[in-house]
């Protein structure tokens, strides 16, 4: 009993020191009800206003590589929407003990190797791969599927003009009045991500959604919106 | 002149004076102390608690007293409660085998190891008043028997069918259980989440659904196999330690009934079985229970679905008192802009009817043969 | 209020609601299920409703709530005392200084603006129920876009009397995809759903669902070529502000049957004649 309590003693020293590394250098919300609160309508206002910037107030997480391309937006979605009950899936360019001992320590959420059970899905846009086995949900449930949150080369609505180059997706359907431009990067990686979500609407409902972050800036682009290139003919 | 409605805030707020006022009935009494009606109304406790989901008496007293004796809006207060409180552990499977037993008769059997116990049951009191309780005569003390109280926990009977192979087995298949307090129910459904909604589904329900396939709509053959009732261990793993502790006991009614046999070219003939259970003493409950369990199986084993207790769908969706009272309540609320959005059509289907008839009338008219007219 | 977290809700039912509502207005018209919790109010009372105002209101909000179009009604009074006790939060009877909105059975009158959010209370979120009673099987049909059945009710409704019978809960089409309930809201208020500038949630607490329209939605009334899709009219103006537009209430005035007609958006008949005045 006695050896019993010391040992459990040794190991809560251990562990509280980790959570204090933890917590100093990836940030949790300071007020979880109301910060998460806030956090929330602006992420819920881009989802349904696809293709629109918003600037999220997080504490930004530490910018030592290979965790700095996350941003202070994606992490602002995770500290928000992730808890025990959801399933998180790492791609290899963002993993890092640092970040899975920093997802547990703030939201609880379970760690999966396979993107087709996870809940939500932390990438960058070099990582995307259009053939990843991400869940896209059923026709009868299509709500089952993955929402990807993706470090993205810049979020933008009108770059297309201003530098004179044709990155830019032209966005239309629920959300949006007439048309909206995004522009996310010109790597082949947010080309492969926008061609992706243009495919969305061939397998509506099912299909992905998308949360954008660069920095603080968040954008999102769910399976409703019709996207294409903002260069090509109007296409309905 | 029409004055707009203003007074609803006020309304609220007098009625609820008036019911708290009701409530306490004449000062010149005592008031009713929650300890005693946990003491001597434990049947209206231990109901309340099933169908809340919540194992608390002394809430569930409380639930029963603010509610006036009202057992669905008792059910319905603590229910309410329930949904507020923090989950701190998961319990491991109770284990009723192991159950410090206060009663415990089977129908099957004439002797059983271990022995019948009749416990504390109304079953053979006679139901005549008794006017002495209106005097307050006093009652004097059950005699305890030890070798009732402290004997040895006793095989259930459903085991003893199981080692010759006479009755199926139920096997965890180790996967975990779908919670309906979290998840929303998602038919069609697997019988533990099915009897989690049972467990907690309205009593005069689930009897008149179980009577029902007594009498022919979807019968199936039920014997009482065993009925117990008392105390049960909860317990529950602590990682840190990696070791089972017992944090309490909550008291439990439960029915195996043992139905009509199925088999099939491959499986040998078996009994199958239904399955009750409830907080507290809840014989009538668990017994209906297991006869609606047995129902809703009828597609698993193969049998023609002919009876209401056998629509799992119809029978899930409509068994939660809180669901159920609430909506039927809520036709309370005002309806009169959707009422208004009726009358205006029926008055005009009214208008357009009479206006057709009043034509056909005139071209009725137009062709009488004049010999008629007279 | 002491013991409970602000807006009553934990904060891990909140964010099981708010993964939800993301789902939802990103299959605009589909309802979600969602592990709907117990209210300290009744089931059909608005718990669904008042489950989702608790997962997206914040502190800086102004909440309105209405039954019918009127801030005084009974359970609008209740819904909004329950809010103002569990999250503090300002209430206002002005369409134009709400940002969140909780009704049940209206749209108001006043025209909706970007950023506001309006959460509908729904008792039977499933268009299809009242034709096919199983889940499974109007699921089904949800998922292979067979919507027929739904235009035959209609139209034996034609055949019947001569006009889709429908008055409430007027089935709607949504982004030319999932047939969906309005909530039972009177058919007049349909075309406000089409386009409109602010987000519209849909709860239904004890059937466990939730659904949403987003800003510049595409809505459309189910209807036919021949039959088009009409909202109804009064011959009357409304007795007190002289609205001819808006939704009125027949309000018996004797027993000598006399009776008038009044806006049921009381907030908007209100300000009509504070204008005038």
């Amino acid at each position: 009993m006695a050896q019993r309590e010391r040992g459990t003693k040794e190991r809560m020293e251990r562990e509280s020191m980790d959570r204090d590394a933890v917590r100093a250098v990836w940030p949790g919300l300071a007020d979880p009800a109301h910060d998460s609160q806030r956090l929330f309508r602006q992420i819920l206002g881009a989802m349904s206003e696809p293709g629109t910037l918003a600037t999220l107030a997080v504490p930004a997480p530490p910018q030592t590589s290979p965790s700095d391309a996350l941003g202070a937006a994606l992490w602002g979605v995770v500290l928000t929407l992730c808890d025990l009950e959801t399933r998180v899936w790492v791609a290899a360019d963002l993993d890092s003990p640092a970040l899975r001992q920093a997802l547990t320590f703030h939201t609880g959420a379970r760690i999966t190797d396979d993107p087709a059970s996870a809940d939500f899905a932390l990438l960058t846009h070099d990582a995307f791969d259009p053939e990843m086995p991400f869940a896209l949900g059923s026709d009868t449930y299509p709500d089952r599927g993955t929402t990807l949150l993706v470090a993205v080369e810049r979020l933008e609505n009108d770059s297309n003009e201003a530098r004179g180059d044709n990155n830019s997706w032209r966005l239309s359907g629920p959300g949006i009045a007439d048309s909206r431009l995004l522009d996310i990067g010109d790597s082949p990686g947010c080309r492969r991500l926008m061609s992706r979500l243009g495919a969305n609407r061939t397998s509506f409902p099912q299909g992905l959604d998308m949360i954008f972050g660069c920095g603080a800036r968040l954008a999102a682009v769910p399976r409703s919106t019709r996207v294409t290139r903002a260069d090509a003919k109007e296409v309905n | 002149m029409y004055v707009a409605v203003k007074g609803g805030e006020q309304a609220i707020a007098s009625a609820h004076r008036w019911l708290a006022d009701r409530r306490r009935g004449d000062r010149e009494r005592a008031e009713l102390e929650v300890a005693q009606i946990g003491d001597q109304l434990r049947l209206a406790v231990d109901r309340v608690m099933s169908e809340a989901s919540l194992y608390d008496p002394e809430l569930a007293a409380l639930a029963f007293k603010q509610a006036s004796g009202d057992l669905t809006e008792a059910v319905f207060l603590l229910r309410a409660y329930r949904t507020t409180l923090p989950r701190l552990a998961v319990s491991e499977p109770l284990d009723t085998a192991g159950m410090r037993i206060e009663r415990r008769i089977s129908a099957t059997y004439k002797d059983i190891p271990g022995g019948q116990i009749l416990g504390p049951t109304y079953d053979y009191t006679h139901r005549l008043l008794d006017f002495l309780q209106l005097a307050g005569a006093e009652v004097p003390p059950a005699e305890t028997r030890d070798d009732v109280t402290d004997a040895e926990p006793c095989p259930q009977i459903l085991a003893l069918l199981n080692d010759e192979g006479l009755v199926e087995q139920a096997i965890d298949d180790g996967r975990e259980p779908m919670d309906i307090t979290r998840d929303p129910p998602d038919y069609p459904m697997g019988r533990a989440a099915r009897l989690q909604m049972l467990a907690r589904g309205d009593e005069g329900y689930l009897l008149a659904l179980g009577y029902s396939t007594q009498r022919g709509y979807g019968r199936n053959h039920p014997f009482a196999g065993e009925i117990r009732q008392g105390q049960v261990e909860v317990e529950i793993h602590v990682e840190e330690w990696d070791e089972t502790i017992c944090v309490g006991e909550i008291a439990l009614s439960e029915c195996q009934m043992i139905n009509q046999f199925g088999g099939s070219r491959e499986a040998a003939p078996q009994f199958t079985r239904g399955y009750g259970l409830a907080f507290g003493h809840n014989e009538r409950k668990t017994m209906a229970m297991a006869l609606v369990d047995r129902a809703l199986r009828a597609e698993e084993l193969g049998e023609p679905i002919s009876g209401p207790a056998q629509q799992a769908e119809f029978v899930l969706a409509h068994a939660d008192s809180v669901d159920a009272s609430g909506f039927v309540s809520h036709l309370k609320l005002p309806h009169y802009v959707d009422f208004q959005s009726e009358l205006d059509l029926l008055r005009r289907l009214r208008r357009e009817h009479a206006a057709r008839q009043a034509e056909l009338a005139d071209a009725h008219e137009a062709v009488k043969p004049p010999s008629e007219e007279s | 209020m002491d013991g409970y977290n602000f807006a009553y809700l934990d904060e891990q039912t909140k964010r099981m609601i708010r993964r939800a509502l993301l789902k939802a207005v990103a299959i605009p018209g589909y309802q979600v299920p969602f592990g709907g919790r117990e209210m300290p109010m009744p089931y059909g009372w608005g718990t669904g409703g008042v489950q989702l105002t608790a997962s997206i209101l914040g502190a800086d909000d102004i909440l309105k709530v209405i039954d019918q179009g009127a801030d005084d009604t009974t359970n609008a009074v209740s819904i909004r005392h329950f809010f103002q006790r569990v999250a503090g939060v300002e209430t206002t009877t002005a369409t134009t200084a709400a940002n969140v909105i909780q009704t049940r059975h209206r749209i108001p009158e006043t025209p909706l603006r970007a950023g506001q959010i309006l959460v509908f209370q729904v008792p039977i979120p499933e268009p299809l129920r009242f034709i096919e009673p199983s889940e499974q099987e109007t699921r089904l049909m949800h998922a292979l876009e067979e919507y027929g059945v739904m235009h035959v009710k209609l139209y034996e409704d034609i055949a019947r009397y001569g006009h889709i019978a429908t008055t409430y809960a007027y089935p709607v089409k949504v982004d030319g995809r999932y047939v969906m309930d309005p909530s039972p809201i009177p058919k007049f208020d349909n075309p406000k759903l089409d386009g409109n500038p602010a987000l519209m949630l849909f709860g239904a607490g004890r059937e466990k669902r939730l659904y949403a329209i987003p800003p510049h939605t595409r809505v459309e009334s189910l209807d036919f070529e021949d039959h088009p899709f009409e909202i109804q009219s009064w011959e009357h103006a409304c007795a007190l502000c002289g609205s001819d537009h808006s939704y009125l209430d027949e309000v018996i005035t004797d027993d000598h049957g006399g009776r008038m007609f009044v806006c049921s958006d009381t907030d908007y008949c209100q300000s009509r004649r504070g204008e005038v005045a």
